[in-house]
């Protein structure tokens, strides 16, 4: 499993990134806000807080404005190891989002984290063990590291708070927890308090007294008579905000007293009156600046003179930094408005210029798109309602996959549910196809994609294909008469032209492929986008590892669905092997589920099983919600342990294998569930069930072999379980090409409807190359076997019987020895003193596990009459007993003599003894 | 549902126009914003409208239709 390991160190490369989708815009959230000119530190509040080094959970909360984030910053900055620090944002109301940037915020403090930990593949979502794992680990901490969570109010999720609490719980001494909020948490407060386990800053205390007041004024150069200090912060509450904001407006004015004196009798809000005087006393140009900023959460200079048309950002921000008023620096040139003042802002800059705002979102997003920052571009695409921009975006940075998987799928997804109708252009297509397809919506998404498909060939100036119906050419597989399905796709070309289109156009086209069941149009989505890689940009295929990863898995799974096993691992190891991260998870998850499964097809349960485990480790290491998963994984190991016999295993996995991702149900899914479903009702003996199971016709636009040798095979042991035996071999005689496990099965069926020879005749054509997995092998042995038995060749059949158990011992095969019949009891069972048998059979039978498996349930009837036969009742007696006649009773002993396989009574008495049915 | 909203001080008109879905008198030194609120969602957003402005809501309460 060297691809495991590797795929772990990239994991681990991956965490240098700031940020979990590598966004380096999003940096600044982890960065302890460097504090300004004029921060007064208040040794009251710094002492109070170093007591949060002895308790596990911190809080300071106030109103907005009250100094929180600063003295917590600036406590921070003083600590001797570094603490981890997020701010957290509108993203973090999902789990999955928080728990991704709280691990980021970890790792960007040096916290070592191990690689496997995991991370959240879906933002709604973050796996149960991931945070038990984070717990274990922060817990063997030799030191506790300090987690700030600023603006943790915008974290509204109760399942966040639970979570924090349980992760804060497990942690032990290894977790210091401080939560700056404006709104009480929903943390169990009162349970921390009364264990003294929790420090609490409250907004009483963060306000100003008249000393510290005095004191944050000269600081911003202005000294006032102790009265005026008072009466100031009266008016204000001790409001740092508003401390800050009167200093600035006095100092402006020709004579401070006079001014204060005025505001303290002014009876407006004092955020509001503050506010709109300091801004006034702005030159125009800065008014105008900081008023436009304001629809944005950070920014830096160049991005402000894209959206004031000016170049003079720079003097103009480090101005307004320097002055502490409204802005705040970040790191490098990155700046943000103080919360409270841009909310405040932005109503100003509705009433003085109505209209603009979506101007201003319309110039940030054309000015972030060429900066990378995909996620705000296409957040201020979407504000400015510039749907076509916003579409172009996405699909110009190949992050058409961000629709179906990764910590963004749901938000991009409500974002461009908003889009309008009348947006019109292939990306915007594209983007309703990827849309619809993510839903399973095939015929909208298909219609969709076509349009796409015109439109791009358009702008190529070709014209589409055929019918004009785009992939005109894999169309074929749907309806009859449509071109060759070999034809060029006419979006197929090395032309550097709107290559990001077309690859994602072959995305979209391989998805569809998939979930039609239409191998031949996956093929040709696949070669063109083969050609497209080299075309695109390769820095944004290296930051959307999903692109591709995703048109693997859909290549290999139409090609799965089409039986080219070895193409189709080809395409799906491809897939697997993908960089490890939240984006590529559900594409590799979804691959390695079909890698067992064709493990599984091909009789290797063994290895079938293994990657099983690996496509669920990757569900449970990245959170997949179990909806979205693939679900394949499960299926194949319910399929696995049918065949070892662990029936109620195999119910429970099938019954969690509920539903799968939408855009991951396709034809091979289907038929998989079928197929395991199928094969437990036959094992419990529930033939009808396994007949309408089997028989659930799948839709897919070609067969596909193995379904259809799969369907095959348990309808065959169906009959022959009935005993219709003449009816088995003529189902898998209606084959046209059988596999291996299919060609023993018709030998069973011949050997059962009394042509041995026909039947060893079948399992002599089968070549050594292709006899398949053990599944297959053990089976061809045992209808040897049988053979050899019924021409009264105990001795071969004995050594054929211990060659199967041998055989079957690895992988852990039970179900072909309980399906086999009565006639191989003797052959497992007896202790012989010599010969393989009864070496290998006790290792078949797990130590805790039940008796061999009676072949054939007795019926309630049977085991009345053999639990009077154990007290020795005549027959007779029996009869009266159960008031049946004589003959009845005979009856029910024979067909109980020949399901136990023995021939008299005390041998059926001892024997269903051994087997516990008495 | 009706709720009225009373915040301390008196609110400038860009102030106001946050609240564009709610109708607002000054009395006393106090802003009353008020009007139909939707449901409990829109209530809650209200508040938090108020706490990001750096409003000081001194009441709130529910009105007879």
């Amino acid at each position: 499993m060297s691809a495991m390991s590797e795929s772990e160190e990239n994991d681990a490369e991956r965490a240098v990134d700031a940020d979990p989708q590598g966004d380096p815009f999003l940096r600044t959230r982890f960065v302890v806000p460097p504090r300004p000119v004029a921060f007064l530190r208040r040794e009251r509040l710094v002492s109070h807080l170093d007591r949060a080094l002895r308790t596990p959970l911190t809080m300071v909360n106030g109103p907005a404005g009250a100094g929180k984030t600063l003295l917590v910053a600036d406590w921070a900055a003083a600590r001797e190891t570094p603490v981890a620090w997020l701010t957290t944002d509108a993203a973090g109301q999902r789990p999955g989002v928080f728990w991704a940037y709280l691990l980021q915020a970890l790792r960007a403090s040096g916290t070592p984290l191990p690689a496997g930990i995991g991370c959240p593949a879906d933002a709604g979502r973050a796996p149960p063990t991931l945070l038990a794992r984070l717990a274990a680990e922060l817990s063997a901490l030799e030191r506790p590291v300090v987690v700030v969570l600023d603006e943790y109010d915008r974290a509204t999720d109760p399942e966040i708070a639970e979570q924090l609490e349980f992760v804060l719980h497990h942690a032990g001494d290894g977790l210091r927890l401080v939560l700056v909020t404006r709104t009480e948490p929903l943390l169990p407060l009162h349970r921390y308090r009364a264990a003294g386990d929790l420090t609490e800053i409250r907004g009483a205390e963060l306000a100003f007294t008249c000393e510290e007041a005095a004191a944050l004024l000269e600081l911003h150069g202005l000294r006032l008579p102790e009265p005026a200090t008072r009466g100031l912060v009266e008016r204000t509450r001790g409001w740092a905000a508003g401390l800050r904001l009167c200093a600035l407006a006095a100092r402006e004015s020709p004579d401070p007293q006079t001014y204060l004196k005025e505001f303290e009798a002014d009876r407006t809000s004092v955020a509001d009156f503050l506010l709109a005087e300091v801004l006034r006393q702005q030159p125009a140009d800065t008014q105008d600046l900081l008023l436009r900023v304001s629809v944005l959460d950070r920014f830096r200079p160049d991005l402000v003179n894209a959206l004031t048309g000016r170049t003079d950002a720079e003097p103009i921000l480090a101005g307004l930094c320097r002055a502490n008023a409204f802005v705040e620096h970040l790191e490098q040139d990155w700046y943000r408005l103080h919360p409270l003042f841009g909310e405040i802002l932005r109503a100003h800059l509705r009433v003085r210029s109505p209209g603009l705002e979506t101007e201003l979102h319309r110039r940030a997003a054309r000015w972030l798109r060429g900066s990378g920052s995909l996620t705000e571009t296409l957040g201020h695409g979407a504000a400015a309602g510039d749907w076509q921009f916003t579409a172009d975006a996405l699909v110009d940075d190949l992050a058409i996959g961000w629709l179906f998987t990764g910590l963004r799928s749901d938000e991009l997804g409500e974002l461009f549910s908003r889009m309008a109708p009348e947006a019109a252009g292939p990306a915007a297509e594209l983007v309703r196809a990827a849309r619809e397809l993510s839903r399973h919506e095939v015929d909208r998404g298909l219609g969709h994609l076509r349009r796409a498909e015109e439109g791009l060939a358009a702008e190529l100036g070709r014209t589409a294909t055929g019918t004009g119906t785009g992939p005109a050419a894999g169309l074929g597989e749907l309806l009859p008469g449509a071109p060759d399905p070999t034809a060029e796709w006419s979006l197929s070309g090395a032309e550097p032209a709107l290559a990001q289109a077309r690859l994602t156009c072959a995305l979209l086209e391989a998805l569809a492929a998939r979930l039609t069941g239409a191998p031949a149009r996956a093929e040709l989505a696949a070669s063109a986008a083969e050609t497209l890689r080299d075309v695109v940009p390769a820095h944004l295929l290296d930051r959307h590892p999903e692109l591709i990863a995703l048109l693997l898995a859909h290549l290999g799974s139409a090609r799965l669905w089409a039986g080219r096993f070895e193409d189709a691992q080809t395409a799906l190891t491809g897939a697997a092997g993908a960089v490890a991260g939240a984006s590529t998870a559900l594409a590799r998850e979804d691959s390695l589920g079909r890698l067992a499964l064709i493990d599984y097809l091909n009789g290797r349960l063994a290895g079938a099983e293994r990657t099983a485990r690996a496509a669920l480790t990757e569900t449970e290491r990245y959170g997949l919600p179990q909806p979205a998963g693939s679900g394949m994984g499960r299926l194949v190991l319910a399929a696995v342990a049918v065949e070892r016999d662990d029936l109620g295993r195999a119910q429970a996995l099938l019954e969690q294998a509920t539903e799968p991702h939408p855009a991951l149900r396709d034809p091979v899914m289907e038929a998989g569930r079928a197929i395991a479903t199928a094969r437990l009702h036959l094992a419990r003996g529930d033939i009808a069930a396994a007949f309408t199971s089997a028989e659930r016709t799948v839709q897919a636009a070609v067969a596909s072999p193995w379904a259809a040798g799969q369907t095959a095979l348990v309808v065959s042991a169906a009959h022959l379980a009935d005993g219709r035996p003449e009816s088995a071999v003529k189902v898998l005689q209606a084959l046209p090409d059988a596999a291996p496990a299919c060609t023993v099965a018709s030998a069973r069926a011949e050997l059962a409807a009394g042509r041995p020879l026909a039947a060893i005749d079948l399992l002599d054509r089968l070549r050594p190359e292709d006899r398949g997995g053990p599944a297959v092998t053990v089976r061809a042995l045992l209808v040897r076997a049988q053979a050899a038995d019924e021409a009264g060749d105990r001795a071969a059949a004995r050594a054929l019987v211990a060659l199967a158990l041998r055989e079957a011992r690895r992988d852990g095969l039970r179900r072909p020895f309980a399906e086999a019949g009565p006639w191989i009891r003797p052959f497992l069972g007896a202790p012989t003193s010599h010969g393989p048998a009864t070496e290998a059979h006790p290792r078949v039978r797990p130590a805790d596990g039940p008796p061999p498996p009676v072949v054939e349930e007795l019926t309630g009837r049977e085991r009345d009459v053999l639990s009077r036969l154990a007290l020795t009742m005549s027959t007779q007696e029996i009869a009266a007993d159960l008031y049946l006649s004589v003959n009845t009773v005979k009856t029910h002993l024979k067909s109980a003599y020949r399901k136990l396989s023995v021939s008299r009574r005390n041998e059926a008495v001892r024997r269903a003894r051994d087997l516990g049915l008495l | 549902m009706r709720y009225e909203i009373r915040v301390e001080g008196q609110l400038s008109e860009p102030l106001t126009e946050a609240f564009p879905e709610l109708d607002h008198v000054v009395m006393s030194g106090q802003t009353v914003l008020f009007g139909q609120v939707v449901d409990e969602a829109h209530l809650y957003g209200l508040l938090a409208r108020c706490q990001s402005l750096g409003l000081r809501v001194l009441e709130m309460r529910q009105l007879p239709q």
